[in-house]
């Protein structure tokens, strides 16, 4: 068996077809693109080619979209840019327990500097609680951040409805979506959704790594946070590869030429996939929103008595790669903040196991997870005196 | 980071695996909410005091397994004062290293197994239960025991600890200096109020970083 990835939430194998496109752009076609020269106006050429091609995608114009180098690049430069531009106009900023990380410690950071939080509670789904969001807005709240599919647990927040509150209050406040796990997995019009900016990446959707894009309303004012040359964009100064450019736009016309077919071919393997482990393992628990309601590459599940970090060394000796939720994998030592704020406990937190799954994974791969898991789960379980505890009072 | 070859082989085939059903001690630290705990049975030889045969279990990460399986390796066929000696660094040494975010799986496997000796010496009548009261000395052993993850050593020995203070009514104050954005922040201050709440006479524990 070949290695087995299944942790798309990080980051996805590149398509063939994106390497290929990318490549003529490492050779000969390097140029940055520039007027009057013909190699400049024909780079700028593609790169106006590219952009439309992304731009349509999520049904924004092309002059919305704003590349930068990465999704977290793309988060900041909206939170940032968008605070230094419009700080005059108000004080008040919200975002949600269950966002991420990008968004937590942007917050954090202007919470620092003088601008008053609002982190909106989640129930245990992690859908944020709207009737909070409702109450807490106000004339001077200038900017609502959320997360469209979460990167623990795949719920999708509504974000029509997000936006809705925002016009019926009393705020003027923009819309700011980190989309980096729901773009091409999840149908996006940032028109019909009410999407004041948006952060996108290319790796998630097996595109190149370094490149990924910030699309923002026109109208909407926002300083740019890196000062320098401006070669291809002035909100992201300096040069961008033109090659991931390319290549970000090959995933995207591979992610949506046939959108529909793509996301239920990986939503059923993640259905089959959670079925067949809660068919076959005793003792596991679904985290997060029903299928439905969540992205469709995300099974996240813990499993009962045993501890994350061990499930996951053990499927890497099968070369099976997958994410944990628990404290001993984690960057701090501590449980995951998603899993607490839904209301988890500790064990359930370093019990859990995100799949993540990609058009390139197929039913016979998740098959062998399955019968590996069923056995790596018994076997951690045997090893367990929380288990021995359990048989011994349930005799 | 990444784990040595041998700590792997332990975690996928650990020695010593299981309750023993004739123990004649016993011992479980560690706590689920932690996300490690560890189980450890002696059977010790009441005449020659030698840990004949000795079993763990351990709800936990690959290092917690592979630390709990190479202790119990190494403490079985010594007497129980020789066990006792053993310590987290031999242990993780006798692992071929463990990353430090890692190393207090293997304290927490040495002061499981001490713990059952203890056990073992108390039923035994060889040592009677301390009685010693709630100190500052016992507080400073206590946070001597808790490493610091970035590099694997403990709150003492890296001078970490800024000011103890204990007063009459259980009431333990402990000032730990720690960068302002150091990412184990959250999990110090859990370990050293989790490990201090244990002590005789502790009523709260303050942790101010």
């Amino acid at each position: 068996m070949k290695p087995i990835y299944m942790n798309n939430c990080i980051t996805s194998q590149p398509a063939p077809e994106v390497v290929d496109a990318m490549l003529p752009y490492l050779r000969e076609k390097f140029q940055f693109p520039e007027n009057f020269i013909k190699t400049g106006t024909e780079r700028a050429n593609e790169l106006s080619i590219f952009k439309e091609i992304i731009a349509e995608s999520i049904n924004a114009q092309p002059a919305g979209l704003h590349f930068t180098s990465s999704g977290t690049e793309a988060n900041n430069l909206a939170i940032k840019g968008y605070l230094s531009a419009n700080a005059h106009r108000g004080n008040h900023i919200i975002c949600s327990v269950v966002d991420y990380p990008d968004i937590l410690t942007n917050a954090a950071y202007f919470e620092e500097s003088g601008f008053e939080v609002t982190y909106l509670r989640c129930d245990e789904y992690a859908f944020i609680d709207l009737d909070e969001l409702q109450e807490e807005l106000r004339a001077d709240t200038i900017l609502v951040m959320t997360t469209l599919a979460n990167h623990t647990v795949g719920t999708l927040q509504d974000v029509k409805t997000i936006s809705q509150l925002i016009r019926d209050s009393a705020s003027e406040a923009a819309l700011f979506v980190d989309a980096c796990q729901a773009y091409g997995r999840y149908a996006i019009d940032v028109e019909e959704m009410g999407i004041d900016m948006m952060s996108i990446s290319a790796h998630k959707i097996h595109g190149p790594q370094g490149i990924g894009a910030l699309y923002i309303r026109s109208g909407i004012s926002i300083a740019p946070t890196k000062h320098g040359v401006n070669r291809i964009d002035p909100l992201s100064t300096g040069g961008l590869s033109i090659a991931n450019i390319a290549g970000f736009a090959k995933a995207v016309e591979l992610a949506f030429s046939d959108f529909d077919e793509n996301v239920k071919y990986i939503r059923e393997l993640s259905r089959y996939l959670c079925e067949s482990i809660e068919r076959k393992i005793p003792y596991t628990m679904l985290n997060g929103a029903p299928c439905e309601y969540r992205v469709a590459h995300n099974v996240n599940i813990s499993f009962d008595f045993i501890e994350g970090e061990a499930i996951m060394m053990m499927l890497d000796q099968y070369d099976i790669n997958v994410a944990t939720g628990s404290a001993c994998f984690s960057e701090g030592l501590q449980a995951n903040y998603i899993m607490m704020a839904m209301g988890r406990n500790h064990e359930q937190s370093h019990s859990s196991m995100k799949f993540t799954l990609s058009r390139y994974n197929t039913r016979a791969e998740v098959d062998y997870v399955v019968e590996k898991l069923t056995e790596i789960v018994a076997e951690l379980r045997r090893r367990s005196p929380l288990y021995l505890d359990f048989l011994e009072k349930n005799k | 980071m990444q784990y040595s070859q041998k700590v792997l082989d332990h975690f996928m085939k650990p020695h010593n695996l299981g309750k023993l059903e004739n123990a004649n001690a016993e011992a479980t630290e560690g706590s689920p909410a932690c996300g490690d705990q560890v189980s450890i049975w002696l059977q010790v030889n009441d005449e020659t005091q030698i840990i004949e045969d000795i079993g763990f279990l351990s709800y936990g990460c690959a290092s917690n397994i592979a630390t709990a399986s190479i202790i119990t390796d190494m403490a079985k066929g010594k007497t129980i004062d020789e066990a006792k000696a053993l310590s987290w660094k031999e242990a993780a040494e006798e692992l071929d290293g463990l990353p430090p975010v890692k190393m207090h799986c293997s304290v927490l496997a040495v002061d499981t197994l001490r713990k059952a000796i203890k056990n073992y010496e108390l039923s035994h009548k060889l040592i009677t239960e301390d009685k010693a009261g709630l100190s500052k000395e016992r507080v400073l052993a206590e946070l001597a025991t808790i490493l610091y993850p970035k590099v694997g050593e403990d709150l003492i020995s890296l001078k970490m600890v800024k000011y103890v203070g204990v007063d009459e009514n259980g009431i333990v104050t402990v000032d730990i200096d720690l960068p302002k954005f150091d990412q184990f922040r959250g999990n110090i201050a859990d370990e050293v109020k989790e490990h201090l709440e244990k002590l005789p006479d502790v009523k709260e524990v303050h942790v101010n970083l």
